[in-house]
């Protein structure tokens, strides 16, 4: 367990959003290629895309990430609730108190942009949830569990895909802050997935697992 | 519930979760090359105003995780006898720390302490974003004064210092010809100059590998679209411009086999010279012959893996059964350099090496455990990829100049026969100096050389 309180100490300190760097800070968002930059993009002087705008990529970004962010929290509650394993519990707990944070700040960023942000879960994180609502005990932690592995594999996909290809330097920003925890919160879920099937295995009498062969 | 029930359940959740995981992909430009939007002209204005950020930005990463200066090793030159090797350890610490105190910690210390130095990372592209081939100042100015080909691109420059990337024009050694020794003349082979150079040194297949080798075909950047940054319209690039002389010129490139854009890794070019020997071919993609590789590169090096654009642009895709094997026959004389204290098993010849060299030989196969995977007697190969396991040492995901930094995986065991001639080192150049690859096996493989040890192990890896 000390494992997981290390990750989330760490997941914390990275959804404090950093001041906004020097041009030549590393960890600042990075200039994209202008060749697939839409006609009539403005620009500031320094010839980048102006501030508060959106391409393509930030758009499907914005859609997936709130969407996601949105599951995230609400899975996490529910979880929190229904989860039987102490590991399940915590991670659940969690996700839903940093997933919390990041919707904060992402919603902020897209505010500001004026694109109004889905509000409900989509019809594939709704069947998820329904599912989730309707299993309980092992079945509903180990459920919980493969789904939040999908979930972060997936997200972390798409906030490198917003890290390369998207034009909104604080859509991208929040993206690079992100993907360090996406990835740790993936590697959490992961162990504890692993664990269970330890467990599962170790809770099949003997006589059950001979048969089994 | 019974015990059988509660584990045979959960397997039917994970499969009703695996189909509803098909639903809202990412957008089909995370994997396929998206076409322009912008006309060229545009494109250009827009790249060359953003050029000086780029290059700061990258300058500024440079000296954040380098010492620069010019500290070449006393007399001692790579074998064409015209470039000094930089010596020292050139990765910087972060506050604090030595690489002593460094490597007296677990991986685990140093990834929470955030300790790992910056020049053991991954090494991001000069503008990931866009990626693609950038040829170094040198190749560029001999291939316009020769060929009257033009390799610059517009919206990027090369970012290492020429005093770390290999002589210029790199000396080339024949299997077929070891008598010769250099047989470069001192120059950069080019479509305009190989026939005069080589007639009568090479055999009529080997010629006309060698011909298609140095022939410019269509590249991603470097073609006659509106999609590429060369500010002409391009016969394109050859085999050659970054293989320079069958060697290297420290050309580098983005991997073609991972996306999306920001997660893939950079490519140092690797050296033609010794690849009879070898197995295995490639980083990551490990292709199983040099015809195999000769084959794939105008898709992979040129066009990143995406065959679609490929197709666009004009590929040229070399005929299997009669050009792509005079192509590897020519690429499979390429002798390494000479390495007069070597004897056939590849071990130091104790009359001839120094006492500091014999005991960093010692090192090499005891200790240090370099051995184990680069075996002096297959040209300090095992034809086996391995996975160094760095993340270990840092929080993987964070962006760097655009790139994310992920774990490499598995990664081709790479030669160290002429190690002296190619830096930069590792796949994709992040280390400078051999002393940098001593400090890093040091730490990745937790070995605690002492100082004297690390020191006759630079001095024997120059011998190779
Ligand atoms: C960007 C410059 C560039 C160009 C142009 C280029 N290569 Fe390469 N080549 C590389 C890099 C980088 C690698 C290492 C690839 C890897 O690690 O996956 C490589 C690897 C190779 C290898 C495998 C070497 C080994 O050690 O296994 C062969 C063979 C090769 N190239 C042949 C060619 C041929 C033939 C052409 C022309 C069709 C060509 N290259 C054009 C950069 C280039
Ligand atoms: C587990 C196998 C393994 C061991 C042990 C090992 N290496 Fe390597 N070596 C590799 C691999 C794999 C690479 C390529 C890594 C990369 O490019 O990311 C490499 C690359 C290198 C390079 C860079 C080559 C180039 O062309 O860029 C040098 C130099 C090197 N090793 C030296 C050493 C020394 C010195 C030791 C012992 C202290 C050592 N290696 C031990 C597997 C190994």
């Amino acid at each position: 367990m000390i494992r997981f309180v290390a990750f989330a100490s760490l997941a914390i300190a990275l959804l404090v959003p950093p001041a906004f760097g020097q041009t030549t800070d590393p960890a600042s968002p990075a200039p994209g290629n202008p060749g697939g930059m839409l006609p009539g993009t403005k620009q500031s002087a320094s010839s980048v895309p102006a501030p508060r705008q959106t391409n393509p990529p930030d758009q499907a970004f914005i859609h997936s990430a709130t969407v996601g962010g949105l599951a995230e929290v609400e899975l996490g509650k529910l979880a929190a609730q229904k989860a039987t394993g102490r590991a399940v519990k915590e991670f659940a707990q969690q996700m839903s108190r940093d997933h919390s944070a990041a919707n904060d700040r992402l919603s902020t960023i897209v505010k500001a942009v004026g694109i109004a942000p889905p509000e409900r879960l989509d019809e594939e994180h709704k069947a998820m949830q329904v599912r989730l609502q309707q299993s309980d005990g092992a079945q509903f932690d180990h459920s919980y569990i493969q789904g939040q592995i999908i979930e972060h594999q997936k997200t972390a996909q798409l906030l490198e895909y917003e890290i390369g290809s998207g034009e909104n330097a604080e859509l991208k920003d929040f993206a690079s802050d992100l993907l360090p925890t996406v990835l740790g919160h993936l590697r959490m879920a992961q162990a504890i997935a692993a664990e269970m099937a330890q467990q599962a295995q170790a809770e099949v009498p003997p006589t059950n697992r001979e048969k089994r062969k | 519930m019974s015990k059988r029930l509660r584990v045979a359940l959960p397997l039917a959740g994970a499969g009703l979760l695996a189909v509803a995981a098909l639903a809202d992909p990412l957008p089909p430009d995370a994997t396929y090359r998206p076409l322009p939007t912008l006309p060229l002209d545009a494109v250009k204005a827009l790249d060359e105003a953003q050029k000086p950020q780029v290059m700061q930005r990258q300058q500024a990463l440079f000296e954040r995780r380098y010492d620069l200066s010019n500290r070449p090793i006393a007399n001692f030159m790579m074998s064409g006898g015209r470039k000094p090797v930089q010596g020292g350890v050139r990765v910087k610490l972060p506050a604090g720390v030595t690489w002593d105190s460094l490597s007296a910690m677990g991986p685990n210390e140093i990834r929470e302490r955030g300790l790992l130095p910056a020049g053991f990372m991954p090494l991001p592209h000069v503008k990931q974003a866009t990626g693609g081939q950038v040829f170094p100042n040198q190749e560029i100015d001999e291939v316009g004064r020769q060929e009257l080909r033009n390799l610059r691109r517009f919206d990027v420059d090369f970012d290492l210092s020429d005093r770390f990337t290999p002589e210029f024009p790199p000396p080339i050694f024949l299997t077929t010809h070891p008598e010769l020794g250099d047989v470069s003349h001192g120059q950069l082979l080019t479509i305009k100059n190989y026939y005069q150079l080589m007639v009568g040194l090479l055999t009529p297949v080997q010629m006309e590998g060698m011909r298609l080798l140095l022939t410019p075909f269509p590249q991603e950047e470097f073609n006659q679209t509106e999609d590429r940054k060369s500010a002409d319209q391009s016969l394109g690039v050859t085999c050659l411009d970054c293989h320079a002389n069958f060697h290297t010129n420290a050309a580098f490139h983005l991997t073609p086999d991972i996306r999306p854009q920001a997660a893939r890794f950079r490519l140092d070019t690797v050296s033609l010279r010794g690849m009879f020997n070898q197995q295995i071919h490639g980083s990551k993609r490990s292709l199983r012959s040099v015809e195999d590789f000769t084959q794939f590169e105008q898709r992979t090096a040129y066009f990143n893996g995406d065959h679609v654009s490929a197709q666009r642009k004009g590929v040229n895709l070399p005929d299997r059964f009669d050009q792509v094997p005079m192509m590897a026959q020519m690429q499979n004389i390429i002798d390494f350099p000479p390495a007069p204290k070597l004897d056939p098993m590849g071990r130091l010849d104790p009359s001839k090496a120094t006492q500091q060299e014999l005991a960093g030989e010692q090192v090499f196969l005891g200790k240090g455990q370099c051995g184990q995977c680069h075996a002096p007697q297959t040209s300090f190969l095992d034809n086996n990829m391995h996975d160094l396991k760095l993340e270990r040492f840092y929080n993987m995901g964070q962006t760097v100049n655009g790139q994310v930094a992920l774990p490499d995986g598995a990664i081709k065991t790479l030669t160290l026969r002429g190690i002296k001639d190619s830096p930069p080192y590792l796949h994709d150049g992040r280390l400078l100096t051999l002393a940098d690859t001593v400090e890093f096996f040091n730490l990745v493989l937790s070995l605690k050389l002492t100082q004297e040890e690390k020191d006759s192990l630079v001095a024997y890896m120059l011998t190779l």
